[in-house]
């Protein structure tokens, strides 16, 4: 008999949902994307004229010219590495912060547990749009105050889990069994309690990142993203006006590119729950 | 001869998994007569459960496949029915009582409503008369004040008190089959005898028939009629309960029969399955000496040496409560206890859960901080030794956890698990010295060294513990406390680490304090034996002599709770 670890199994039953493989895919390839034209590879020349004023989508324009004569297919390419580039980023700053204070918080309790449960009360407390809002105003506008403020709102739904989870595992007996062997507070946390609790980390970055792209377009939208640079935020905020006029391209192409990226994250979530998640096992 | 009420015949499940066809019950007959009781004995895994779970159509589809057989009840083919069926039959003809009363009952519903609703499905009852009639069956199953108390919720009521609560569930609409699936496993000796009490003796009011599935044959001795053994998947013996206990034939049936601690008189080592027959299933001779009644008080005291005296312990925990949540009270889990221990020995606990046994057990390790009182570990002083100091205690004092699945952690691999300890501890030499000191181990307790890599889920709860009781012992301790940890395995399984717990005291020299709640256990692995109530020892005695006049009328209703199902013979003749 062959053995498996639980991440393996886990693995092992993702396989199986092709829908939830084929979002997997979509994911990588909108990763791909990125990454490409981050690097300079793809749609640097999107400032380019290619073409007249607002021509309607064909084989050469495949989403058709903005009101400049821009390729609207570039300005999605390099929409996609700003949304990419902003989910990643709130996960690289939301992840640490959340998982440490959520684990001090479960596992000490005390008065470590009623800081960090005030703290991200405070934090909640105030609608998160108002709170990205705020801190892009005082950061300035630009897509670094976009990071900081994703970052710094989506720690807390991370955080609460972290903390509930750590919990319920400190009172279980393989962690009292640790402790009866000699293990310190520090082993105990981090080497038995948080593997055990590791794919909330996952499960939630996954459905995290596709909030974080959401508000990035929200944020750009209202004006308050990326400056200068094209975002499916400003494309639809620039089809606002157009639409009157029958250009309905560049609003189609944010909003496919959007669908699609959020849909894939969507349905990956939940099948990396079920996956991962021991108590939905079998179900 | 009249047509009995539930027949199953030639009865085959199968279960589709990813590695193929798992056969979980392979050509099983028997028969339920009207009125009678019936129990289905076997090990987890055995096919009992699946067997209960077919008559009551609750198999999982399309995962279980049932190929061939058929269970009749009434003349009615229960595996024709349609869901539609299925669904006026459950609760109204058949019902079913389940092991664990805790998870069985909805928390935010009062019990009353719970019972009341079967009622009101089946019986087209009036809420008012279902509600009345919910009190009147919990009159009847003994919960005192029972107006008051349906209106309870199930997190008010003790284990016992649910188990009760799901019996008059189950008999409300006055079933014709009432299905028990290990309906005492989970509670104290106290308790089940209670449940068994009750249960018989609805049984026969109600005349009604009865599936009493369970993996400890003693239980049923007093309440079945006829019994049917299972063993992986197959019925090895059928026979009325006065046969099965009187001259089993099934080596298998004669080991389950063994293998149960008696009261006084034990062989040396308990004997098992394995004793009676081979892996093939084919029947062995037991060699004589193995039967031999064994009397502890004859091995003479080598060892005069008190290696742990507790004096006067108090651990008490706050009480919260207030508008503020303030602490208002203490409640001493652990209220003035004091004994010694002499190295080499066994000093039992007994008692039922809530009595404070495991707090005890985990005071003495400094797991839980004592309030009051003095431990003195080989002549020092622990109580209140901190850091450095307590971190060297622990390489020689371990403890073995009650919840053989809850106390490994699952995403660790057998060797990682064995070798934390000394990666702890810096001990054992290099990496490939600390593994071979696992691999020894793991041979010793009973596992195969090339098991080492596999992760937790892919072993039995026997295997669990072994590798439990390998962990504790991977850092040479000299005093161990079980806690509780047999309670969770089946009798056959419990034989068998009593055993190993046995020959590893001996081989090593270990000290052990044995917890449990089932004085049958306790009496056979300990020399001394001391019943706590209510944070309190309020007797202690040799081993040998507590049985036999015990002074206090509670470790008295202890002893009068262990299961009388044994054997009327003596052990001799079973060979």
């Amino acid at each position: 008999m062959k053995t498996n670890s639980l991440w393996k199994d886990a693995f092992i039953r993702l396989a199986k949902d092709k829908l939830a493989l084929f979002s997997l895919v979509i994911v990588l390839v909108y990763f791909f994307i990125a990454i490409l034209s981050s690097l300079g590879l793809i749609a640097a020349d999107w400032s380019q004229e290619v073409g007249a004023s607002n021509l309607a989508p064909s084989m050469e324009h495949f989403f058709g010219t903005d009101i400049f004569g821009r390729s609207v297919f570039l300005k999605v390419i390099r929409g996609t590495q700003v949304a990419m580039s902003v989910g990643v980023a709130a996960s690289i700053i939301a992840i640490p912060i959340g998982v440490l204070l959520g684990a001090l918080a479960g596992y000490f309790g005390g008065w470590i547990d009623d800081f960090v449960t005030w703290l991200y009360t405070t934090f909640s407390s105030v609608p998160n749009i108002m709170l990205l809002i705020s801190i892009t105003l005082i950061l300035g506008k630009g897509i670094f105050a976009v990071y900081i403020a994703l970052g710094a709102t989506s720690w807390v739904t991370l955080c609460r889990l972290i903390r509930g989870e750590v919990m319920k595992h400190k009172e279980r007996e393989y962690v009292q069994a640790a402790g009866a062997i000699g293990g310190g507070h520090f082993r105990k946390l981090f080497r038995h309690i948080l593997p055990n609790v590791s794919h909330i980390i996952i499960i939630n970055t996954s459905m995290q990142f596709q909030i974080a792209i959401k508000s990035e377009v929200i944020l750009s939208y209202l004006g308050l993203g990326v400056q200068g640079e094209p975002s499916w935020g400003t494309m639809i905020d620039d089809a606002k006006l157009e639409l009157v006029r029958g250009v309905w391209w560049q609003l189609a192409g944010a909003t496919v590119a959007m669908f699609f990226i959020l849909l894939a994250f969507n349905i990956l979530s939940d099948a990396l729950r079920d996956a991962l998640d021991p108590k939905l096992k079998g179900k | 001869m009249t047509t009995p009420l539930l027949s199953v015949r030639d009865l085959i499940v199968e279960f589709q998994t990813g590695e193929g066809i798992v056969r979980a019950v392979n050509n099983v007959s028997f028969d339920i007569p009207h009125g009678k009781t019936i129990g289905i004995v076997g090990e987890s895994g055995s096919g009992k459960s699946v067997t209960s779970l077919a008559v009551m159509g609750l198999l999982q589809k399309p995962a279980a496949v049932v190929p061939q057989g058929e269970i009749l009840f009434n003349g009615l083919d229960l595996l024709k029915c349609n869901e539609t069926k299925m669904r006026e039959l459950r609760g109204n003809q058949v019902s079913m009582i389940f092991q664990e009363p805790m998870t069985s009952l909805n928390p935010v519903f009062k019990v009353g409503e719970q019972i009341a609703e079967a009622l009101r499905i089946h019986k087209n009852l009036s809420s008012k008369e279902a509600w009345e009639k919910a009190v009147h069956l919990m009159n009847q199953v003994g919960i005192p004040n029972p107006a008051v108390s349906a209106h309870k919720f199930p997190h008010e009521m003790s284990g016992g008190q649910k188990q009760r609560v799901m019996i008059a569930m189950a008999i409300s609409c006055e079933p014709k089959l009432l299905i028990a699936d290990e309906p005492t496993t989970a509670l104290d000796v106290t308790i089940q005898k209670q449940v068994l009490e009750l249960l018989h003796k609805l049984q026969q009011e109600y005349r009604m028939s009865m599936m009493f599935i369970t993996h400890d044959l003693g239980v049923i001795g007093d309440i079945a009629d006829d019994v049917v053994v299972m063993y992986r998947s197959n019925v090895v013996e059928k026979n009325n309960a006065k046969h099965i206990f009187t001259t089993a034939n099934h080596p298998y049936t004669k080991g389950l029969l063994a293998c149960r601690p008696k009261l006084g008189a034990n062989p040396r080592r308990l004997l098992t399955v394995s004793d009676f027959m081979t892996e093939e299933g084919k029947e062995k001779v037991v060699p004589v000496e193995r039967v031999q009644i064994f009397d502890k008080e004859t091995v003479p005291d080598k060892n005069d040496h008190v290696l742990l005296e507790v004096s006067n312990l108090v651990t008490q925990f706050p009480i919260k409560g207030g508008f503020f949540g303030g602490t208002v009270d203490h409640f001493k889990a652990v209220n003035d206890v004091s004994f010694k221990i002499k190295k080499g020995k066994t000093l039992g606990l007994v008692g039922e859960s809530g009595c404070g046994k495991t707090t005890l057990g985990r005071s003495i390790l400094r797991l839980v901080e004592p309030s009051a009182g003095k431990i003195i570990y080989d002549g020092k002083d622990i109580t209140h030794v901190k850091h450095e100091e307590l971190r060297l205690l622990r390489k020689k004092m371990q403890i073995i956890f009650q919840d053989p699945y809850s106390s490994l952690n699952p995403r660790m691999t057998i060797a990682d698990i064995l070798i934390e300890p000394l990666n702890i501890h810096n001990e054992g030499g290099t990496k490939a010295q600390r593994y071979d000191m696992a691999k020894a181990l793991i041979e010793k307790v009973g596992l195969k060294a090339n098991q080492m890599n596999r992760y937790p889920h892919e072993f039995s709860g026997g295997q669990r513990q072994r590798i439990c009781i390998a962990r504790a012992l991977m850092l040479r301790p000299e005093f161990v406390i079980c806690d509780e940890s047999v309670s969770a395995l089946d009798v056959s399984i419990q034989a068998q680490v009593l055993n190993l717990l046995l020959d590893l005291q001996e081989e090593f020299g270990l000290t052990y304090v044995f917890i449990s709640h089932d004085l049958s256990v306790v009496n056979f692995i300990a020399d001394e034996v001391g019943v706590m109530y209510a944070g309190k020892i309020i007797e202690m005695d040799k081993a040998s002599s507590i049985y036999k006049n015990a002074k206090e009328e509670y470790t008295r209703t202890l002893l009068s709770a262990i299961p009388k199902g044994e054997t009327k013979q003596p052990l001799a003749s079973l060979v």
